[in-house]
């Protein structure tokens, strides 16, 4: 008997016990739709925090005074930093450093905010043009900064969307002058809003010439010029690596320090920021997929309960048709066949509503699914190997079976 | 595989059928029941023979080894020329299909198929791909046994000796050389087993060989060679006289 004959007998007595097999494929169903729902609502929410994450500048890498390779803060006095401007001018030469794109020292205090009647509380970051480019942000309404502003320290202001929102309510904030702790600075420009991240709220923030800012925060003697951080960035995602190696190896050689785990700063790439916060997703998602796995589990063994079922009910017309010439290879096929069909069967039917529930759910519950199109094609593979390895149980009974035997049983 | 010897070609005067030393043990728990014992029987070609004895004497049991449907526990079948008592299964299954046609006493059909879809089941296992050709094989099978007009209906709409009949079409699909029928008449009014029994002696008449058991003496004298079993042995093989 070929393979399309036994197909084809295989399919007839699924259709004559339909009842049965569709609960029996309800319950594959239900385990690929699961497994579809939580492999996409994962990946959803997988995507929706790296893209955050991503907003705060890409390829970015952060270098902050003291160590953590030592757990404590090394060469430094009181709050002083180690980090100076120097040090960011000396990272921002090519000669220096072919990999670092960008460079933006920042030196950061929070601050009272006023004008006219109004006053609001918010960091101040003393930087340069370039802190724009590495944090992948950009004025909306009037002009950034200049590097001319920077060289002679002009009161020039650029002010997060919260900041503008709170000094200056719906009005433009741009050409208007703010007091920053008394001292009068016009506003030049308004930031895009980048809403909050992991760390910080990007829109409730006011920058303004690094120049500025170290005269304004008066720090003297040989922490002069310091900086609270350092921001990098790399010329690409592939030159990341490349670009922390030159920073360190500048950083300590200018520092005069010989042991890397010596080290007076921290280099911290955004990347590791990303790793972390999609390694907590990756294994909420596997979590989620090992239960809808399970649900799977169940509906496979609920294929071989009903095989079984199905050849104890047929013991008879399998004995006579192996008294009439079929060979146990063709009893063993025909019920791998059933199995895989309902299988199959299930597992397409639970891709469908699996696709449109990752379609319809978000608009209920707000929370991103997205169709994972290699957990589709994966699922229908997982229900027919479900199908098939839950057949051979039974179909190899139904194989065994002696035709007399069979034959003579009621 | 296990072959005993090169095969030997089939003379004229070999047995088709030949059992030599067959007995079949069941085990049940620690008690033996020997249902055949040292079994010695050969058929020739185009016999027609009846098997009689008690119930439970061995009848069936000796049937479902010359049938193929079973193996002797110890002792050998050569059907054809060739020893069968050691095949495998898969060989047996094909044994079965080509070379012997067996009619139930329950007529075993299978409920759900149409007459003709029962008895192409044989055509199928034996890997015949045409599906118009199997319908025609099936067709002119029932037409051998009068069913010409009856080929799409189910089991449950035929009468008894009309299934029968639609069984023996079964057995006859593939053209076997050997016809084993166990009581095919038991379940059956006698008008309606007399139509049986004709289509039996017509594959006789045909050439066929025709082997079957029966309780009934009016049918086993029908028959050309009467062999008569007793707790397993077979006590008597007499030819009936020639009428
Ligand atoms: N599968 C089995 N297991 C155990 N014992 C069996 C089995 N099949 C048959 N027997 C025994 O073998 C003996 C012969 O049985 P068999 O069916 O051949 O008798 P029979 O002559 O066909 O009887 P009947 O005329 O009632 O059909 C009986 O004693 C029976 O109980
Ligand atoms: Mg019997």
């Amino acid at each position: 008997m070929n393979w399309t004959e036994t197909a084809r007998s295989a399919l007839d007595s699924l259709i004559e016990r339909r009842t049965r097999s569709a609960l029996t494929m309800l319950g594959i169903l239900i385990g690929i739709a699961a497994v579809i729902l939580t492999v996409g609502l994962g990946e959803g929410a997988q995507s929706r925090v790296s893209s955050a994450i991503s907003a705060l500048g890409t390829n970015m890498l952060i270098v902050t005074p003291g160590s953590v390779t030592t757990g404590a803060v090394r060469g430094g006095l009181g709050s002083s930093s180690t980090l100076t401007l120097a040090d960011a001018q000396a990272l921002g030469s090519k000669l220096n450093c072919p990999d670092i794109a960008e460079v933006a020292p920042v030196t950061q205090k929070s601050l009272v905010l006023t004008a006219g009647s109004a006053n609001w509380t918010a960091p101040v970051a003393g930087t340069t043009p370039s802190y724009l480019a590495v944090r992948n942000r950009q004025v909306v309404a009037g002009q950034p900064f200049t590097q001319a502003d920077v060289t002679t320290q002009a009161h020039t202001a650029i002010v997060g969307s919260e900041v503008a929102q709170n000094l200056f309510g719906s009005a433009s904030p741009v050409g208007r002058t703010i007091d920053v702790s008394g001292v009068p600075f016009s506003i030049a420009g308004e930031l895009n809003t980048a809403g909050s991240s992991a760390s910080a709220n990007q829109d409730n923030i006011v920058l303004i010439p690094i120049t500025t800012a170290e005269d304004m925060f008066g720090q003297t003697g040989p922490y002069a010029q310091s900086v609270s951080t350092i921001l990098l960035s790399a010329s690409s995602p592939a030159t990341m690596g490349a670009a922390y190696d030159e920073a360190q190896d500048l950083l300590l050689q200018l520092h005069q320090i010989r042991n890397p785990l010596q080290a007076d700063f921290t280099i911290t790439p955004q990347t590791s920021l990303l790793a972390t916060a999609s390694s907590i997703t990756k294994t909420l998602t596997v979590l989620l997929a090992g239960i809808a796995a399970i649900a799977l589990l169940v509906g496979g063994i609920g294929v071989m309960n009903i095989m079984l079922v199905s050849v104890t009910e047929r013991v008879r017309e399998i004995g006579l048709r192996k008294a009439l010439g079929a060979t146990p290879g063709v009893i063993l096929r025909q019920f791998l066949i059933e199995a895989t069909i309902l299988g199959v069967a299930g597992g397409i039917l639970g891709v469908g509503v699996g696709v449109l529930g990752a379609l319809v759910l978000p608009h209920l519950v707000s929370q991103p699914i997205s169709i994972s199109v290699p957990a589709i094609v994966g699922s229908v593979l997982v229900a027919a190997i479900i199908g098939l390895a839950f057949g051979v149980y039974p179909a190899s009974r139904a194989a065994r079976l002696s035709p007399i035997d069979a034959l003579r049983s009621e | 595989m296990i072959t005993t010897g090169p095969p030997r070609v089939q003379g004229p005067a070999d047995p088709l059928i030949e059992l030599i030393d067959v007995s079949k043990t069941y085990k049940m728990g620690t008690m033996e029941v020997h249902a055949l014992s040292d079994v010695d029987l050969a058929i020739h070609d185009g016999e027609y023979v009846a098997i009689v004895g008690q119930s439970g004497s061995g009848k069936s049991t000796l049937m479902h080894i010359l049938g193929c449907l079973d193996v002797p526990t110890t002792g050998t079948y050569r059907l054809g020329g060739t020893d069968v008592s050691r095949m495998g299964e898969a060989e047996l299954a094909e044994v079965r299909n080509r070379r012997i046609g067996f009619v139930f006493q329950q007529f075993h059909l299978l409920p759900r198929l149409s007459a003709w879809r029962n008895v192409e089941l044989p055509l199928l296992y034996a890997g015949m791909r045409n599906r118009a050709e199997r319908k025609k094989r099936a067709d002119e099978a029932l037409e051998a046994v009068g069913l010409a007009n009856r080929t799409a209906h189910r089991p449950t709409e035929l009468s008894g000796g009309q299934q029968q009949r639609v069984a023996i079409a079964r057995a006859l699909v593939t053209d076997p050389a050997i016809v084993l029928a166990d009581e095919p008449t038991g379940n059956l009014a006698s008008d309606q087993a007399d139509e049986i029994m004709t289509i039996f002696e017509s594959l006789h008449t045909q050439g066929r060989t025709v082997v079957i058991i029966t309780h009934e003496p009016d049918i086993a004298r029908r028959a050309r060679r009467l062999i008569r079993l007793l707790d397993g042995r077979i006590v008597a093989s007499e030819m009936a006289p020639v009428q």
